[in-house]
């Protein structure tokens, strides 16, 4: 019994060593390539519990599936036109193929060194067929800057995916500028823009207020015409309606008129007048004599 | 064991020993037995010890704010949504490594991560100076390698500035911040590099630190191609909203592309300003569209004042009815009637004027009407009475009065000093 319980923990270390020397686990963020005596002999990039014959008959080598990021340097490069711009361009990548990846390339720093080259020669070929306007444009339509960045993304795609087995998942722009001489003359020219803007600003300031009070003086003019025309015609029916009582007067007119003319007269000396009088009219002729009466019968 | 051991050792011992020379090997031999069983003993118990340490090594537990995949193998464990291990009360078993490997990833955490590439360059000193300091220290230009901004389009024009074409651009720095969770552990894991973490690292910091510089880079490649579309007006106060948006859209279009299992939550432009170099130029028309609005408000307010003093509240309504030849005589009596200022009393005065009139009228023609009767008894006498109490009456209220000589001209003179007030106006002063 003792024997085989030894026998078995001997047969369990045996194997597990066995398995250990012959078995190699490949991850989900991986993938490797198996070399017998230096000579590449598998490709794999599905994960899991993989054999292989132990070393130093067969080698793995492994490799990062998983997107690395790489972004060449801020460099210059000149659009269609001949209009100099700066532009940043990065990568998202991963090695897709570890066989052609080991052969051409080998290691995570090379690729960037390939990949260096070619954004800048994706970067500059695409770039000069596409002219300034299509980066920024009043016009939003003629903007094709999304566009430019998927027609790099497949001319360097191909490119790298053929020779060095790597895919390129994204590329993009992340930094566009100008050129230092050219800030300049763009601060000169949105400093323009402003003072136009500003200018504009301050005459349609004025223009707005001169309208509005403008508007204000007639809308005023035009109610207090309509008012007084109103009071015309509320006068006009007090007129009439006055004249209605006049009629009353045809009874005696020289009377009516001797009244009348007494109250104008009455209502035209009321105050601070100054009167010349002769000596013999009524009622001063009584300061003069004692006037002659004799009582009718 | 011990028992073989034992008859081993005796076979050994060699046929010429004495007697007492075996019975102290017989001793010394079953001590080392003793020993070699009571070893064996501890062994095995480590062992067991061990293989169940091994074993309870495969407990697992899922926090709260993390989602977990078991790796068998390598490989992810399991189907559909049985790959991804959620938090629970009870810890979960997995076979110890090498066979299977828990990866825990972070799904609940949200980071922040601060883009300041599209700001000038400002030294440490530069950010603690007063802003009327650092305006004076201002170049003339900005240095691609060192300022950092962003490219926006211009005004459409109707007429484009000659040799401008319409590619005119302005220049607006800004400050972003993007927040973002993982929100696909699975995808997250196999797609997104993240570097080994070390003893002592916190697993948390080295996902964040690993991913961040694909992030930025997915990050400014948004904003850059969203700002072209915007105007620096747009930028500044017009189209935040918009523009936020849209590089929310881009940037997680971008993280889908790639399958990276990551989410935008959240992206803030925390500050903008436009270049310092064109400062003056921006504050000035800040200020005229200040004024502009000032000016405006004046406006508005002459106006408001203006009409009110007129027709008071119902004044723009009544000019608006004015002008409205289909208004029903009704409205407008019923807007006549609400008004007010001086539109009114014009209003007024003829109203009291219409009264005044038809009540003189009235009392003359009954005065009239009165005397008549007696008149056409005694004219005479009627007419000279009317007479002298009309002369007592003016002659009362007449100032001076003088007698002139026969033959002389005599004149009156009506409200010979315009300057002297009426008696009733001069009391009413004192």
């Amino acid at each position: 019994m003792k024997n085989i319980a030894l026998t078995i923990f001997i047969v369990l270390v045996v194997v597990v060593l066995g398995l250990y020397l012959i078995t190699f686990q490949v991850r989900e963020t991986e993938s490797a390539l198996v070399t017998r005596f230096g000579k590449p002999v598998r490709e794999i990039t599905n994960p899991g519990l993989c054999i292989k014959w132990p070393a130093p008959i067969e080698r793995v080598h492994r490799f990062d599936s998983r997107m690395q990021v790489f972004e060449a340097d801020l460099g210059e490069t000149t659009t269609k036109g001949a209009v100099p711009i700066i532009v940043n361009t990065y990568v998202v990548w991963r090695i897709a193929e570890p066989l052609k990846f080991l052969n051409a390339v080998g290691t995570v720093k090379e690729a960037e060194v390939k990949l260096y080259s070619q954004i800048t020669d994706t970067q500059n070929r695409v770039i000069g067929q596409h002219s300034f306007g299509e980066f920024v444009n009043s016009d939003t339509t003629k903007i094709k800057f999304k566009d430019i960045e998927d027609e790099m993304l497949s001319d360097l795609k191909q490119t790298v995916s053929d020779e060095y087995g790597i895919e390129v998942k994204t590329l993009g722009i992340k930094q566009l500028k100008v050129s230092k001489d050219v800030t300049e003359k763009v601060f000169d020219r949105m400093k323009a823009a402003r003072n136009r803007r500003t200018e504009k600003t301050i005459s349609e300031g004025e223009g707005q207020a001169t309208k509005i009070k403008g508007d204000a003086n007639l809308k005023s003019s035009v109610l207090l015409t309509a008012a007084e025309a109103r009071g015309e015609v509320i006068r006009g029916r007090g007129d009439a309606e006055a004249a209605k009582h006049y009629k009353k007067l045809d009874e005696d007119p020289e009377f009516a008129m001797f009244l009348r003319n007494i109250e104008s007269l009455e209502k035209i000396l009321k105050e601070r007048s100054t009167i010349f009088l002769p000596p013999d009219a009524e009622p001063f002729k009584l300061l003069k004599k004692i006037p002659s009466l004799e009582p009718k019968k | 064991m011990a028992e073989e051991d034992k008859q081993s050792n005796n076979n050994l011992q060699p046929q010429v020993l004495d007697k007492s020379a075996t019975e102290d090997l017989d001793a010394a031999g079953k001590s080392l037995s003793e020993a070699l069983r009571i070893s064996f003993i501890i062994l095995k118990v480590i062992m067991a010890v061990l293989i169940l340490a091994f074993l309870a090594s495969g407990f697992k537990t899922v926090g709260s704010d993390e989602q977990a995949l078991v790796l068998r193998f390598g490989k992810i464990r399991g189907v559909g949504e049985k790959r991804v291990l959620k938090p629970r009360t009870w810890p979960y078993w997995v076979f110890p490594y090498p066979v299977d490997t828990m990866v825990k990833i972070p799904v609940e955490k949200k980071v922040d991560l601060v883009i300041r590439s599209f700001w000038y360059y400002q030294t440490q000193e530069r950010m603690l100076a007063e802003p009327s300091i650092e305006k004076m220290r201002v170049l003339p230009t900005l240095d691609p390698i060192n300022d950092g901004y962003c490219i926006t389009r211009s005004e459409k024009l109707d007429e484009p500035i000659s040799g401008s074409g319409e590619s005119d651009y302005n220049i607006v720095h800004c400050k972003w911040q993007l927040t973002y969770q993982i929100y696909h552990p699975e995808r997250f894991f196999t797609n997104v590099y993240v570097k080994e973490v070390k003893p002592g690292d916190i697993y948390f910091d080295v996902i964040t630190k690993s991913i961040t510089p694909l992030l930025q880079s997915l990050f400014e490649d948004a904003i850059v191609t969203a700002t072209v579309n915007y105007t620096i007006d747009d930028v500044m106060y017009e189209q935040v909203a918009g523009l936020t948006d849209d590089v929310r859209k881009l940037l997680q279009e971008k993280l889908d592309t790639i399958e990276s299992g990551l989410k935008v939550v959240r992206i803030q432009m925390i500050d903008k300003t436009w270049p310092l170099q064109v400062d003056e130029a921006f504050q000035a028309l800040v200020t005229a569209s200040q004024d502009l609005e000032t000016t405006i408000s004046e406006a508005r307010t002459y106006e408001e004042r203006t009409l009110n003093e007129v027709a008071g509240p119902v004044a723009q309504e009544l000019f608006e009815a004015l002008q409205d030849k289909t208004i029903s005589e009704e409205e407008m009596d019923s807007l006549w009637s609400q008004l007010a200022g001086t539109a009114q009393e014009k209003i007024t005065e003829a109203r009291a004027y219409r009264a005044k009139v038809v009540a003189g009228a009235r009392a003359n023609a009954e005065y009239f009407q009165e005397l008549l009767p007696e008149y056409r008894k005694r004219p005479e006498l009627v007419i000279h009475k009317i007479y002298q109490d009309a002369i007592e009456r003016i002659f009362s209220n007449v100032d001076e009065k003088f007698i002139i000589p026969k033959g002389a001209e005599w004149r009156i003179l009506v409200n010979r000093d315009p300057s002297l007030k009426p008696k009733n106006q001069q009391g009413a002063n004192d």
